[in-house]
């Protein structure tokens, strides 16, 4: 009932959707009624489109992200627990922290062209930064009297590092994963826009170009959606791992 | 007492309502007479209610049950006649000891060659002469408290409300800052009530001393401590430690119910 | 994992802390000159095709030549121009919402699940629709940054307004500030600080959709430079424009921590309180 409450603001904003656009108050071809966009929706889910397209979208998202997580987990713990590490890999974490993300598409389409490997090499360098400087601040935030203890009770360097940093490392670290994700989208999104041949962008493009304004309406919707369920997911599955953090309430 | 009575309350009730969870009575039928220029001190365990008292004298806490009349005119809302220290301060961080002491006379609409004499006064006056450009964020919390406190009496209220004032100092500092107010007072006696669950604090500034029961809390009772509190050995001093000690047995189960019920 | 530095005996220790800070100052920069040296070695080695990974220096020249011969400024203008109006509606929009969230309830509850369900989508994706509906100009590109940037500055105005200390604004309203003066004069500076961090995280969003929304839709800008460069299978001027959006990229993110510290130097002066 509480959640009905707070989201009735959008079922508002479907309704008058809807309504404006039946009554003529906007022009029904820049904004085709919300029905006409749900049985697009379902056209396109029967006929297959949006399945393979979805496939290809969700597939690089997955290899790009899964490659980011990994190597930027290892990355930034190893910055934080050794310092010739960390004063190799920091100056470039910083000169690629400001960089845009997005200006490495050209060049990912260059080595790698319109298929899938651009779209996974370019989410995995951009969701890598998120991850390491993560892992970065989490492990470096273990307090060295907790880590003190685990030693003086016997736990060898590496066996601290499990047992004590990486579960300190935690909070921030799954934050710095929620962000990545987040990022992934977004990558993923404006590069299917502008290079490719599959995938949801490319669909929503070639949409566009034909003038079925309903099923990119649809399109578009679907991959924001997504994104936002996704991250909804996460934050239910790392609510648990996070089980034993004092909530702020 | 024949200073004229200042402030009454009378049968005042406070229930708090939690977002969650049940409904607390905090403060039971608390009834209270505060004279003029009287330094009384409202001392309990925590969570006996006495700063939710004070807000509510203070007009930070609507009054919904029984009444609270300052000079006959019933508290409505905060306002300049009865100024309030916090046990946190309150600085405002991005103005300067000297901003922050204007603030109250600039909302008074005081010219301004007359309000900075003034700021200046009251920063002298609480020793924190050429820290007048400080951000609140540079200075300790001894200084910080003196900047409240500053800021607080230059607007001149008739009352002064102080919650725990020293609560958040060292026990050094805090020494230091007892003495200090007790010597401004003396100097401009005004209406102070002041809260604390300090027992040697109340009995050292307060003239009347009102120890107030464990939730829900109650005046349970109001001890007398006037006597001459410029001895340089006060803690040793006769009356002193007999307050000290009937007090502290008066708190003392207060204390102990205090801890026992947990929340 | 502290590090201790251990000084040569007999060598004065002056000289020895010198030397180590020199030490470290050069191995900060190492990785960078490293990377770049490899960068031009791989390229001049042959492993690769000049169009896969031009050499370090003709990009270098490349962006010269832009600058020197005014692309660079022409470009950069353009993509700073869509990106600094879409911060500028932002920032005023967002706090405006922001304080309407803040302290409303009606507000609040219309706004709340749009932003809360805004936030994680990627907002890029209704670029097409504000195509559909404006056109392929200026308005627009400043449109989509504008959805995809506003969201970070109402979370932090909102977080902001609400984490002002009940304290500082019963000590304005007990010294006798109004309801317009107390909003101005307290609860805005004391929210500045989640503010700004709202906005630092808002301003090079605005930049990266600006550039998403250039090569989307072309022509001129630093992301339809790119775009045309890519196009024509000139990846030297690729690789020049990642340098050129990188540089400027940069100063924004520096120039608005530079902006922050000005406006918090009272913030950031939490050094150790001296013993009064």
């Amino acid at each position: 009932m509480k959640a009905l409450i707070r989201y009735s603001p959008l079922l508002l904003i479907a309704i008058a959707w809807e309504l404006s656009s039946r009554l003529g108050l906007v022009s029904q071809l820049a904004l085709p009624p919300l029905s006409d966009v749900i049985r697009a929706w379902f056209d396109m889910l029967k006929d297959g489109e949006l399945i393979t397209n979805g496939m290809a979208s969700i597939y690089r998202v997955f290899a790009g992200l899964a490659l980011a997580i990994a190597v930027g987990i290892v990355l930034g713990v190893a910055m934080a627990w050794w310092r010739p590490v960390n004063v190799l890999v920091a100056p470039l974490v910083e000169i690629f922290y400001p960089l845009p993300k997005s200006a490495l598409i050209p060049v990912t389409v260059i080595w790698l062209g319109f298929g899938d490997g651009s779209k996974i090499l370019l989410i995995f360098l951009g969701c890598m930064l998120p991850v390491t400087i993560g892992a970065f601040n989490g492990a470096r935030s273990s307090e060295q009297v907790i880590v003190w203890s685990a030693r003086s009770m016997g736990a060898s360097r590496l066996r601290v590092l499990w047992d004590v940093v990486l579960p300190s490392a935690m909070p921030e670290l799954l934050n710095g994963i929620r962000t990545a994700l987040a990022l992934s989208f977004i990558l993923l999104v404006s590069s299917e826009l502008i290079v490719a041949q599959k995938g949801f962008g490319h669909l929503i493009g070639s949409l566009g170009a034909n003038g079925t304004y309903d099923a990119m309406y649809a399109v578009v919707l679907t991959v924001a959606f997504l994104g936002f369920i996704a991250d909804r997911i996460y934050l239910v599955i790392t609510k648990r791992a996070l089980a034993w953090r004092e909530q702020a309430s | 007492m024949n200073a004229p009575t200042q402030i009454v309350v009378e049968n005042v009730n406070h229930l708090y309502r939690p977002p969650r969870g049940r409904e607390v009575l905090a403060l039971d039928q608390v009834s209270l007479q505060v004279a003029n220029r009287e330094f009384i001190a409202l001392l309990g365990p925590s969570g006996c209610g006495k700063s939710t008292l004070l807000y509510k004298i203070g007009g930070f806490l609507p009054v919904e049950a029984g009444s609270i009349t300052v000079d006959g005119k019933k508290v409505v809302g905060p306002g300049p006649d009865r100024g309030i220290v916090f046990q946190h301060f309150a600085l405002f961080p991005w103005k300067t000891v000297r901003g922050n002491v204007l603030y109250g006379l600039e909302r008074q609409g005081m010219p301004r060659p007359e309000r900075e004499a003034r700021a200046q006064k009251f920063i002298e006056m609480v020793g924190l002469h050429g820290f007048e450009d400080s951000y609140p964020s540079q200075l300790s919390g001894g200084m910080r408290q003196r900047t409240a406190i500053a800021r607080t009496l230059a607007f001149d209220p008739k009352i002064l409300l102080m919650d725990e004032p020293f609560g958040a100092l060292d026990a050094q500092t805090r020494g230091l800052m007892q003495r200090e107010l007790l010597a401004i007072w003396q100097r401009q006696p005004m209406t102070v009530i002041f809260v604390t669950h300090d027992v040697q604090e109340a009995v050292y500034l307060a003239d009347r001393v009102a120890v107030m029961s464990a939730r829900p809390g109650r005046i349970k009772t109001i001890v007398d401590t006037k006597f001459d509190k410029n001895d340089a050995d006060i803690f040793k001093n006769k009356f002193f430690v007999e307050r000290v000690d009937e007090i502290w047995n008066l708190v003392k189960d207060e204390a102990l119910k205090a801890q026992g019920k947990k929340g | 994992m502290s590090d201790v530095q251990p000084i040569p005996d007999g060598v004065p220790e002056r000289a020895a802390r010198i030397a180590v800070h020199v030490f470290w100052g050069v191995a900060r920069v190492f990785s960078v000159v490293a990377l770049l040296v490899a960068w031009e070695l791989l390229a001049r080695s042959g492993t690769l095709t000049p169009y896969q990974l031009p050499a370090f220096t003709s990009v270098l020249a490349r962006v010269w030549s832009d600058v020197t011969g005014g692309d660079f400024f022409i470009n950069t203008g353009l993509t700073l121009y869509r990106a600094l109006a879409g911060f500028a509606i932002c920032t005023v929009l967002g706090v405006v919402i922001g304080m309407a969230m803040a302290r409303n309830r009606i507000a609040n509850w219309f706004f709340d699940p749009i932003v809360s369900i805004g936030f994680p989508m990627p907002k890029i994706a209704f670029l097409p629709v504000v195509i559909l509906w404006l056109g392929v100009y200026d308005v627009s590109k400043i449109t989509i940054i504008v959805i995809d940037a506003i969201f970070p500055v109402i979370a932090a105005t909102v977080i902001g307004i609400q984490g002002v200390e009940r304290e500082l604004i019963w000590s304005a309203r007990n010294m006798g500030a109004n309801n317009r003066e107390l909003l101005w004069q307290i609860v805005l500076p004391a929210a500045l600080p989640q503010i700004l961090t709202g906005l630092q995280v808002s301003l090079p969003l605005c930049l990266i959709v600006a550039v998403v929304a250039e090569m989307l839709m072309g022509g001129y800008g630093l992301g339809g430079a790119m775009i045309t460069a890519s196009r024509f299978a000139n990846s030297v001027g690729v690789f020049a424009g990642i340098v050129e959006i990188a540089l400027v990229g940069y100063v924004l993110v520096k120039g608005m921590a530079i902006l922050r510290r000005r406006l918090l130097i009272w913030h950031q002066e939490a050094h150790d309180p001296s013993t009064a």
